[in-house]
């Protein structure tokens, strides 16, 4: 006797109840598939009883469901007398088209009936009688946790054990060809029979009470509440990320810019290169810059762990879908929402996304609007800039500019798609939805390490390799001077910068401090404050290395750019940080997956994006501001 | 009674049919279809492993052991961390998307 079935149906329990546990494994030639063998009486007779690996048909994908089907359909004698398919009752479909192909031969079938309370629980009853006419086989019910039942399926395999073979269920043909066309349409004939069977046997009890999943699902999924409730969540999100983290990084900031500097310049004065060029790479360059991202640790760890924990709930799948159904109203491929996603964590994996997109348009289009989604690199800058000008606000502030992300991510899509590519075609989209669950503190912890790592790993490296190139930049005289003597003002940093400032003076930050950062942010987001740092660090020396000493500086350098409107222009380059183009990592990634000449266009756009938008929003923000 | 029409093929055809027009969900397919949401999900299955249908696992619900979002996610949204997914030992709920398969 041979038990066989899908996986997870109970098979090796009642393997288990049948035999008494008395089960051997052993290895068969060419597999090291485990089989179950053990023995269990017949009546008079002792019956060998083989657990085969899980198998949900007779059309073998791995090598477990290969070897169950060398078992069964054995020609050589070694077959089974008599074949029990263990059928789940909560999932009878899936369990009976192996039933269906097994009744295609004249070999004895016993259907072993299991989970019937899970069935219960949602709703419906299976009529083993009912069942057992449909399927021309007997069917036995059971629950083989619990041992009940079990002597009627032994009883049931002995009386079809002495029947002999059956006849086989007419109407089925084998393929005989390799035809794809010929398999659908029999394993089509098949689904038919089962679905029959199905209908026949499957009872409805109305008992089916509508979960709390359900029930959360009707407002989370809801055309207009969902979108609002989403937006509440990431508002939340935020408001208690820049909240409750703030009193940490005020710690460490104060911990880098204070003993740490100090310490670090007592070193390299200790080891004699105290009042040289080395003594401010370590303490303006190195201390300050890396210094600087270090304090962001407690944030960004904050907010990986509410994000992983709302994933973990179920709840980020929802806002997949409210995500989803927003983007094909406005007519972009619904599919776009995974790549525009993975965006919001880094955009570099997202370019690459695209590729699970089925036409060359919609990966071009949802390339080029993958570097509008805000990564999580352009968070640090954002609440640095927020907690100094907007500190009673700065969650607030935090979550308008995902907002602008996403409004931007839009708008740039539906222009492109009206004057690019008018006829784009939308892709059908399904999701089956998981029921919400408590989440897991082992696992939420765990994803919020792995992504602290993967953002501290990116950071570092980029952050290092910036940190020296500003320092040689802001060492080198633009004019008179010799190496590392010269202010910073007068470098070669600051040249540079000064050259691409005018450009910005409408939007509010036209000073080569501003400008600089934006410069480096073209690297890479992580570097803007590490830049900013190192800047000021140099300035003012003495001063910036006090808790707080880089925000007045901020200030200082906006309120002078924008003639006394700096919250305004704060505002005005967050938003060109948040349009303009986001990395040299992303730029790779775009022309290995949409080309150069692509490429190229989303940084003219980007750019022309980034600035007309600052302009706008300092030119009418400093009206009424 | 059966709830696919002799003639028009069987389950399989209509689920598959029910894609191509555009569905949804899953309910949408039974709705569609007439078919038990029991049926319609292993049809789905079956399809999936014909290759008529494609299944996606999202990687926005992380696997145990990783996720999709950060830097290290591959290009297909899985984890890039070295966690499996779809994972056997999954703990977390799991985002599937499904779509009519493209003619290689």
């Amino acid at each position: 006797m041979a038990l066989a079935g899908a996986p997870n149906v109970g098979k090796s329990t009642l393997f288990n109840a049948l035999t008494g546990a008395r089960r051997t494994v052993g290895n068969w030639p060419g597999t090291t598939v485990e089989v179950g063998r053990g023995a269990v009486a017949v009546g008079p007779q002792t019956v060998a009883v083989v657990d085969l690996p899980g198998a949900y048909s007779l059309d073998p994908m791995s090598p477990d469901e290969q070897l169950t089907r060398d078992l069964l359909l054995a020609t050589d004698g070694s077959a089974p007398d008599v074949v029990v398919v263990v059928a789940s009752a909560a999932h009878l479909a899936r369990s009976l088209y192996l039933v269906a192909q097994l009744r295609e031969t004249s070999r004895p079938v016993v259907v072993a009936l299991t989970m019937e309370d899970v069935a219960a629980r949602r709703g419906q009853r299976v009529d083993a009688a009912a069942l057992t006419a449909a399927l021309g086989c007997p069917v036995v019910a059971l629950d083989p946790r619990r041992r009940s039942g079990t002597e009627r399926l032994v009883t049931a395999v002995e009386h079809a054990l002495h029947c002999g073979p059956l006849v086989p269920r007419p109407g089925a043909r084998p393929a005989g060809d390799e035809d794809p066309e010929a398999d659908l349409r029999l394993a089509d004939e098949r689904f038919g029979w089962v679905e029959q069977a199905v209908t026949a046997a499957v009872h409805e009890t109305g008992a089916r009470a509508r979960t709390w999943s359900d029930r959360i699902d009707r407002v989370a999924t809801a055309p207009v509440v969902g979108p609002l409730l989403f937006l509440a969540v990431m508002w939340a999100v935020f408001q208690v990320t820049t909240t409750v983290a703030a009193p940490l990084q005020d710690a460490l900031d104060a911990l880098v810019t204070g003993p740490v500097s100090s310490g670090a310049s007592w070193l390299v004065g200790a080891v004699g290169l105290g009042a040289t060029p080395v003594e401010g790479f370590v303490v303006d360059g190195l201390v300050a810059g890396v210094g600087m991202l270090l304090t962001f640790v407690p944030l960004m760890a904050l907010m990986f762990l509410l994000l992983a924990v709302l994933e973990d709930s179920g709840y980020m799948a929802r806002a997949a879908v409210v995500t989803d159904r927003l983007m094909r109203r406005i007519g972009l491929p619904g599919r776009a929402f995974l790549p525009l996603v993975v965006g919001f964590g880094c955009n570099v994996p997202a370019v690459a996304a695209t590729r699970i997109l089925p036409t060359v348009r919609q990966r071009v289009l949802t390339a080029l609007l993958v570097p509008f989604t805000s990564c999580s690199a352009r968070l640090t800058v954002y609440v640095l800039l927020a907690r100094t000008f907007f500190p009673e606000h700065a969650g607030t502030v935090v979550f308008a500019m995902y907002l602008a992300s996403i409004v931007l991510v839009v708008l740039v899509g539906l222009a492109l798609r009206s004057t690019l590519w008018r006829s784009m075609g939308a892709e059908p989209l399904v999701i089956d939805l998981p029921p919400y669950q408590r989440p897991t503190v082992r696992l939420s912890l765990s994803v919020m390490w792995l992504r602290l790592q993967g953002f501290l790993r990116t950071a570092s490296g980029i952050i290092v390799v910036t940190v020296v190139a500003v320092w040689l930049l802001q060492s080198l005289p633009a004019g008179g001077g010799s190496f590392g003597e010269v202010p910073v003002e007068d470098s070669v940093y600051a040249s540079i910068s000064r050259t691409v400032a005018p450009a910005l003076d409408p939007a509010g930050f036209g000073q080569w401090e501003s400008v600089s950062a934006l410069v480096v942010g073209f690297v890479a987001k992580e570097a803007v404050i590490s830049s900013w740092a190192q800047t000021y660090a140099l300035a003012e020396p003495s001063s910036a290395r006090s808790p707080g000493a880089l925000g007045d500086q901020l200030t200082a350098t906006f309120d002078a750019s924008s003639g006394g409107h700096g919250a305004v222009a704060v505002l005005a380059f967050m938003v060109f940080l948040l349009a303009y183009t986001p990395c040299v990592a992303t730029l790779a990634a775009q022309r290995r997956e949409i080309g150069t000449r692509w490429t190229v266009f989303g940084v003219l756009v980007q750019l022309v994006v980034a600035w007309t938008l600052a302009v706008v929003v300092f030119q009418v923000g400093r009206v009424f501001w | 009674m059966s709830a696919t029409t002799p003639g028009a093929g069987g389950p399989l055809t209509a689920v598959l049919q029910a894609f191509r027009d555009g569905v949804h969900s899953l309910d949408e397919v039974g709705e569609r279809t007439g078919l038990a949401r029991d049926v319609v999900q292993a049809c789905v299955d079956h399809l999936v492993r014909l290759g008529r249908l494609e299944a996606r696992e999202l990687a926005v619900g992380c696997p145990t052991g990783g996720c999709g979002t950060c830097a290290s996610a591959t290009a297909t949204g899985q984890a890039g961390c070295g966690a499996v997914a779809p994972s056997a030992t999954r703990s977390g709920p799991a985002l599937v998307t499904i779509s009519v398969r493209r003619p290689a």
